[in-house]
This record gives C-alpha cells, structure tokens and sequence, in this order.
C-alpha cells in the first residue's frame, strides 16, 4: 500500500542557533508558542532575536513589551552584537510599551473588564494587520494577564488573541514567566495559556556539577515533529545558541550519575 | 502654637481692614466691604447672577498680581470678554480648569474612544511604536486648585467659581477639608476669598458645614416677578457683624455689572 502524501506546514524559520533544527525546520506559521520560563533563563533575549531574524529576512516584527519599560529593553539588548538599533528606527521592528497601548486606550484601571479586553485585542490585531506583523512577540502575557481578573476572560482573551494573529498569518510567541520549571511544574502562571497555545517552549536553569546551566525544551509543537530533549542555552554576543545536553542530568537526579 | 503672620504697617495702611466687593453699594450696604481674611462662600441658583458677581468680585484687584480667578465653567475667552465690556482690570491671574479638563482629560478620553472603536491607523502606530513614556496625566484639579490657593501672598484676593465642578468629582468631604485649608490660609494671610458652589451640587449637609466653614454666607436667589425676574442675595452669615444680615435685591446694568437696587419695588 502506497503512503498517503506528507502534507508539511509551511514554517517560520527562527534563525536561532539550533531552534529550527530541534522544531525540524522551525514554528508551523501563524502557531501561537508559549515560552514559558523562570526569571533570567533569556525568554526575553529569545524573543528579541526571534524578531531579530525575521526582521534581517524582511518580515515586519512587533515586540509588545509589558515587564519592563522598552527604554530599558532597548538598552539591555543592544549589548548583543546581533541587534541593531536601526531595526527599531526604521520600524522593521516595532517595540511597543503597554504602558502606553493601555493609556492611549484608556486602559489606565487597575483591572481589566470583558469590554477592556476586547479592546486590547482589536488594538493588537490591528497593529499587527496594519502593518502586516508577521512575527510577534509579547513579553509578558503574565504581566498582561495579571490585570485580567477572570480565569474565563484570561482564556478568552488567550484564545481570541491567538486565534487572530493565527488568520493573519503571524507567528507569536507568548512569553511567560514562571518559578520553576521542574518536571511537575506548571508551564503558566494561569493554568490556561499552556492550553491555548499551539506549542510550549520550557526555559529554566538546571544544576551540573556546581554550576547553573540554562536550559530549553520543546514540550508541544502542533503542526510539526520536534526534539523533546532538553538543550543547553548560552546567551552569547551573537545570540541564543542551543546545544544538545548531554545525558547525564542534574546533581539531583541519582538515576543518570557518572558510574550510576 | 498657631503660625502668627508680621504685617509690614505701610501694607496695613494701604489695604486696610476691608476690601471692596467690587460694587459700591454693597460695599455701603456691609458697612465698608469684606473684611480682609475672610472666607466667603455664596451658594447659587443658575440664572442668579452669580458667576458675573464672581468676576465682579475681582475687579477691585488691589494688587493684580495678587489676584486670581478660577473658573470651573468659563473659557479665558468669555472672561476677558467680560472683564473688557465692564472695564475691569484685565492683568490679574485668569485659571479656567474648565478648559484645562476638556484639554487634558476630556479629549483624551475622546481620543481612547475613537482609537477603540475605529482602531489605530498607520500613522497611529508609527507615533506608538515611537513613544515610550507614558504622559503623566494624573491630573488632581483639587490640590492644584488648593495649591495656587494656598501660594498666595499676604491680601491676596481669589475667586473660586465654582466648586461645583469638583463636588461632582471628588469626595465632598474632600472638597471641604480643602475648603478648611484655603479658609485658614486666607485667614493667616488676611486675603479675602470668594467660592460658588450650586445649591443642587451639595447635600444639605455639606451645605451646613461649608457655612459653618465661612466666614460670610450669601445666598444667591432667582425668583420670577410677573413676567420679570427678580435677582437677590441673602447676606445669612456675617462673621462678628450680625448688622450686616440683609436681603438685597439686585440687578445688572451695562455700566456697573450687578447693582443693589436702592428703590423697594412695588410687588
């Protein structure tokens, strides 16, 4: 019997140094990725050099910054020889506060309700139609979430906002911020956005020998087959670099000790 | 121990105990005009002559400097219109916060409603991706309004018309302890002070503790006579000078602005 034909999704190639190999040719276009990650595992940095590779092949980029001011962003991500501050200038890619979003929305509350949350994702969606966004980065959804008071409207918001950027054909990734990523942990801080995105990419610190190692793992990829391996992550000056871990796990882990 | 003032004596001399209410007649009427440190409140009716009794109120502007109206419902535009059509002093300090919230908050709620329901177009965009602070738009009218109060000098003469726009934003318990903070100011620094406030704004008692606050009481009154209208103040506190309670039926005239009439009329 002759195997049915392979039907393959057309693919946002990342440019990250090892990611598409792991994703096996890169991000299924318009998924919405759930970077989930422990603070100073380089979710940000990831990002940025997400948009970063699209912007160098011509894709319009679109970062919404809510963690931290985009004054700040800018400035810390500039130490990498991979970003160039004529990206930003030229608009290739768009970084945009929420502070800001919010205030011009009237979004200044301190929660937000069902038709505060609408507007927001018409405010998106119309950024990133207007300018044909192609590669989006939110960093974070949980900074975004925490004003959303509901877990429902947390959902809603989640699966209408992916939904969208999905039509229009825009890779997202959605950042967020986690305390562990352990085993047992949970890959949200809601409980709800690990099940509306379409893949979930773990980052943390792992311990070996004495010494801190980022690391990275795809957990989900809808739409494409992928490592589950846990990879190694260096930040270098020329970005993310993911390497294969070797076998021999965490301190911790009596199972996979030299001469266990 | 209470903060006490030193009055240089040749101030003294030249503004005297009492300042004038900007019309004469009432000045005859209180036995010489307001006497300065005093906080006077006038509770208003729409149609009753109020707002031109305000501005009237400045005209004296013993130092122009020294002088400040604030209007909550005028644009600088009608006041110096005014202020030119009677010839009163045109230097002093004009706020009109009034305009200042149609500019700072109304058009920007206008702004975020328009940027909700059509979306943002490209130039929009390009303005937001470019802007990284967000402007500081916190906007407390109230303390501003007490602190420009407050920075005034000794003799100072200020004019709030009216409070009503604050009552209908703020906490009326707020308003009033600001109230208290202009009062003692005024006090302190022997400055005379004028505040509206609408009838139908305040509770009976917000009204009675912003009398209690005053230092003079007007009630401003509307009434129809026949097929006319009959304006009136009602002088229902008077600091000290309980002589000074009067009704007094007034009425506008192109020369002097609001007028006591000195002739009773036949009902």
């Amino acid at each position: 019997m002759q195997p049915a034909t392979v039907y393959s999704r057309d693919r946002c190639i990342t440019g990250i140094h090892g990611m598409d190999e792991i994703l096996r040719g890169g991000i299924p276009y318009g998924s919405t990725v759930l970077a989930a990650g422990t603070c100073g595992s380089g979710k940000t940095t990831l990002g940025m050099e997400f948009l970063v590779r699209g912007a160098l092949a011509g894709e319009a980029c679109a970062h919404f910054t809510a963690t931290e001011p985009s004054v700040k962003l800018l400035e810390n991500i500039r130490q990498y020889a991979f970003f160039d501050m004529n990206m930003i200038d030229s608009g290739l890619i768009n970084v945009f506060d929420m502070d800001v979003l919010y205030s011009w929305l009237g979004l200044d509350k301190a929660s937000f309700d069902l038709e505060d949350v609408h507007a927001l994702i018409k405010a998106i969606v119309d950024i990133v139609n207007t300018i044909g966004v192609t590669r989006l980065v939110i960093d974070s959804v949980t900074t975004l979430c925490y004003k959303i008071k509901s877990e429902q409207l947390i959902r809603d918001f989640l699966f209408t906002l992916g939904k969208k950027l999905a039509t229009l054909g825009c890779t997202t990734i959605l950042i967020s911020e986690i305390t562990s990523a352990s085993e047992n942990a949970h890959w949200s801080s809601f409980g709800v956005e690990e099940a509306i995105a379409d893949g979930i990419i773990v980052m943390g610190d792992v311990e070996r020998m004495g010494h801190l190692l980022r690391f990275l793992q795809v957990v989900k990829m809808r739409g494409t087959a992928h490592s589950r391996a846990k990879h190694s992550i260096e930040l270098t000056p020329l970005g993310v670099m993911l390497t294969p871990m070797l076998k021999w796990g965490a301190v911790n882990d009596n199972t996979s000790r030299w001469g266990a | 121990m209470n903060k006490q003032m030193k009055f240089n004596p040749e101030d003294e001399d030249f503004f005297g105990g009492v300042g004038s209410f900007g019309v004469p007649k009432f000045d005859n009427a209180m036995h010489g005009g307001v006497p300065r440190g005093f906080l006077v409140v006038g509770f208003t009716e729409t149609g009753s002559g109020s707002e031109l009794f305000a501005k009237q109120f400045t005209s004296p502007a013993e130092e122009p400097e020294n002088t400040i109206l604030i209007s909550t419902n005028e644009s600088q535009l009608e006041i110096a219109r005014v202020f030119k059509k009677y010839n009163w002093p045109t230097d002093i300090a004009v706020r009109t916060l009034g305009e200042e919230y149609n500019a700072k908050v109304l058009e920007k709620e206008l702004l975020a409603s328009r940027y909700r329901l059509e979306g943002f177009k490209l130039p929009d965009i390009q303005r937001l991706a470019q802007t990284r602070f967000v402007d500081d738009d916190t906007q407390d009218f109230l303390t501003e309004m007490t602190n420009e109060v407050m920075a005034m000098g000794p003799y100072f003469r200020a004019v709030i018309d009216s409070l009503d726009f604050f009552m209908q934003r703020d906490d009326p318990g707020r308003v009033v302890a600001m109230l208290r903070m202009m009062q003692a100011h005024t006090q302190l620094y022997r400055g005379i002070l004028f505040i509206t406030v609408s009838n139908d704004t305040i509770t009976p008692a917000v009204k009675q503790e912003m009398a209690a606050i005053a230092d003079m009481v007007c009630d401003f009154k509307v009434r129809t006579i026949g097929s006319d209208f009959e304006t009136s103040m009602i002088v229902s506190k008077f600091r000290n000078a309980p002589e000074n309670l009067s009704i007094m039926v007034y009425r506008v005239t192109p020369e002097e602005g609001i007028t006591p009439e000195t002739v009773e009329r036949i009902a």
